[in-house]
């Protein structure tokens, strides 16, 4: 088994490179990948939302809106391992200031950084309660989240414009740039959103990323490598928060209209397996999940809109049986099962493959192609 | 900067059970301590007293004179303490140079937004810490193992990690948690070696709870043996072996007068 897959690995590789001597270097570290493929994509999506039908870009920017919501709930639930369902108060919370701030014809810099800044705030607050609990009760308490917030934002019908809620038309294509309305909303969903996971996934790397792998992982080893538990859950929260209220912003700059409904309990539901599906713990996984977010009922309700609870159930189910660490595994579970076929073929041929190498340098080889695959 | 650990009076009980019984003795800065006694002696918890996870219900722990009992352990790492666990508990799918790169969490300077735009700061002390942490692998012989899941490694292994983990702290405690339990006999004299070297090399207090006398009478200045959660004896590992208390807590009163 080891000899054969390892035998794989370099026919694999070899097949990939013309020139066999620059197979030592892996795909992804090769200069003009590293380089190129970031080029690539931005190239690309400066040019999406001018090829685009109206329609289109206006289903990539609600994409863009939910993949940042989700990506929030990946940074408390993904990587720190709390168990957050109260999310989507947070973008309701976003989109409320937003649609205020406006209504006020406050400056919109100033908006913006009050989106930030208000949601953090009642993350933090939030957090600070509710991680002393520890365990199921932060889910508890985050539960109360959108249970409390939609009374809440009918009740406070000053601000919210109670049940009928708020609208704000404040997003409009410069004039003399040529764009259409949607086209120029899409392009701040995409700064705005592609900035927040930028930073977000550096922060998910290196001394933050390791500090809440532990604090996921196991706690008594996190607090004895000076990271306390507690304070690194109130910070994962209250990043949630803050990343759920740009949310909340994008999703006025796309929707343009807010309500009490914007933040129920079943929407938060919705957010939480739409990070499962996509991959928790994954800065790829939450662009999927927002776009399952957005994309499942959109096809449900051409068809009919009762279907919409049913498919995205049995997605889920189909997700946690068969991928276990959501879409964004699938190529690399794909790659597996295709090394496991080859494999076995290879095994029926006798036996003559097994290379006389020692123990210790199969055992180390051997993860290396396996390491090809993954990346 | 070796410290020195004084426990005074340490008690601790659960509910009704003694678990520890008014425990004294004093480690001297630079020192390699060892801490023995039966299955259920009280070893692990007096352990914990010490790092933080137990908070002692009576008497003082001090590291370097202040008084640390009930300090939190996030608290004592930050100011020089490290230990190892009896179970090493690595992130199994993260690489085995991410688990040791943990170590150095206290040792890397900035907060989460300098972390998120990657401040020059931050990347510069990330390198540093990783060059420290390949060659903290490389001199305890897992250099090989480094970019690897620490889920391929043997259990073994995965004690040198931790150990690693713990070194790159940089600390002035060492605790280690019965390093040698589920290790065969080479990777015995593997870590003998490596914790004399420490030693040698590093300003350190090392404190070691440990069942396999081999490797305490091979690496220890000074034992404390436990039993029934209170102190049985002080002294040098030759001494505590034929110390006719110690044997008959180990293998119990007929076994002591056999073996005299």
């Amino acid at each position: 088994m080891a000899s054969s897959s390892k035998t794989s690995g370099p026919a694999a590789s070899a097949s990939t490179s013309s020139a066999p001597s620059s197979s030592a270097l892996s795909f992804k570290q090769r200069p003009w990948v590293r380089w190129g493929a970031p080029l690539l994509l931005l190239v690309g999506l400066a040019v999406l939302p001018l090829v685009m039908t109206e329609s289109t870009n206006d289903t990539l920017a609600r994409i863009g809106v939910f993949a940042v919501a989700v990506l929030g709930l990946n940074v408390v639930m993904g990587y720190t391992g709390q168990v957050s369902l109260g999310q989507i108060f947070f973008l309701g919370l976003g989109a409320y200031v937003t649609a205020y701030g406006v209504s006020q014809e406050w400056n919109i810099v100033l908006v913006f950084a009050l989106t930030c800044l208000i949601p953090a705030v009642a993350g933090l607050v939030v957090a600070l309660a509710a991680a002393r609990l520890g365990g199921l009760a932060i889910a508890m308490v985050t539960v109360a989240l959108p249970i409390v917030g939609v009374p809440l934002a009918k009740r406070l019908s000053d601000y919210t414009g109670g049940s009928q809620g708020l609208s704000a038309r404040f997003v409009e294509a410069p004039e003399g740039s040529g764009l259409y309305d949607d086209q120029w909303q899409l392009y701040i969903v995409l700064v705005v959103g592609g900035i927040v996971f930028l930073l977000t996934s550096l922060l998910v790397r290196g001394k933050y990323g390791r500090a809440f792998a532990i604090v996921k992982g196991n706690e008594n080893v996190a607090s004895s490598m000076g990271i306390s538990p507690y304070r690194y859950k109130v910070l994962a929260f209250t990043i949630a928060s803050l990343i759920g209220g740009v949310s909340g912003f994008l999703y006025m700059v796309v929707v343009q209209y807010t309500s009490p409904e914007t933040m129920s309990f079943g929407h938060s539901i919705e957010l939480l397996v739409a990070m499962v599906i996509g991959g928790a713990g994954s800065i790829v996984g939450s662009i999927l999940g927002g776009a399952f977010y957005v994309v499942v009922p959109d096809i449900t309700n051409a068809i009919d809109p009762s279907l919409t609870a049913l498919l995205q159930g049995a997605l889920l189910l189909a997700v946690l049986f068969v991928l276990p660490g959501g879409l964004v595994s699938l190529p690399r579970a794909v790659m597996r099962g295709l090394r496991r076929s080859t494999a076995g073929r290879g095994s029926a041929a006798p036996p003559t493959t097994p290379s006389p190498t020692a123990g210790s340098g199969s055992a180390t080889e051997n993860p290396e192609t396996e390491r090809q695959g993954h990346v | 900067m070796a410290a020195q650990l004084a426990l005074q009076d340490v008690s601790l009980q659960f509910g009704g059970i003694k678990v520890l019984r008014e425990v004294s003795f004093t480690v001297e800065p630079g020192s390699i301590f060892g801490l023995v006694g039966p299955n259920g002696a009280g070893k692990t918890s007096l352990f914990n007293c010490i790092s933080g996870h137990y908070t002692p219900t009576s008497g003082t722990v001090r590291i370097d004179g202040n008084e640390v009992q009930g300090a939190r352990p996030a608290t004592l790492a930050r100011h020089g303490l490290a230990r190892t666990f009896q179970h090493p508990a690595l992130q199994l799918h993260a690489t085995v140079l991410e688990n040791v790169l943990l170590g150095a969490h206290t040792r890397l300077p900035g907060g989460a937004l300098e972390w998120s735009v990657r401040t020059p700061r931050t990347r510069r002390a990330e390198k540093e810490l990783r060059a420290e942490a390949l060659e903290l692998l490389e001199r305890n012989e897992l250099g090989w193992a480094a970019h690897l899941p620490a889920d391929e490694l043997s259990h073994g292994l995965h004690k040198g990690v931790e150990l690693c983990r713990a070194l790159l702290m940089k600390p002035q405690l060492l605790l280690l948690d019965e390093p040698a339990a589920g290790l065969p006999h080479a990777e015995v004299e593997h870590l003998i070696a490596t914790v004399r070297r420490l030693r040698a090399e590093d300003d350190i207090t090392v404190v070691i709870v440990e069942h396999h006398m081999g490797l305490i009478a091979a690496l220890t200045d000074h034992v404390v043996v436990l039993d029934n959660g209170a102190k049985l004896m002080e002294g040098t590992a030759a001494e505590a072996q034929s110390d006719p208390r110690v044997i008959e807590a180990y293998i119990g009163k007929d076994g002591a007068d056999d073996a005299a």
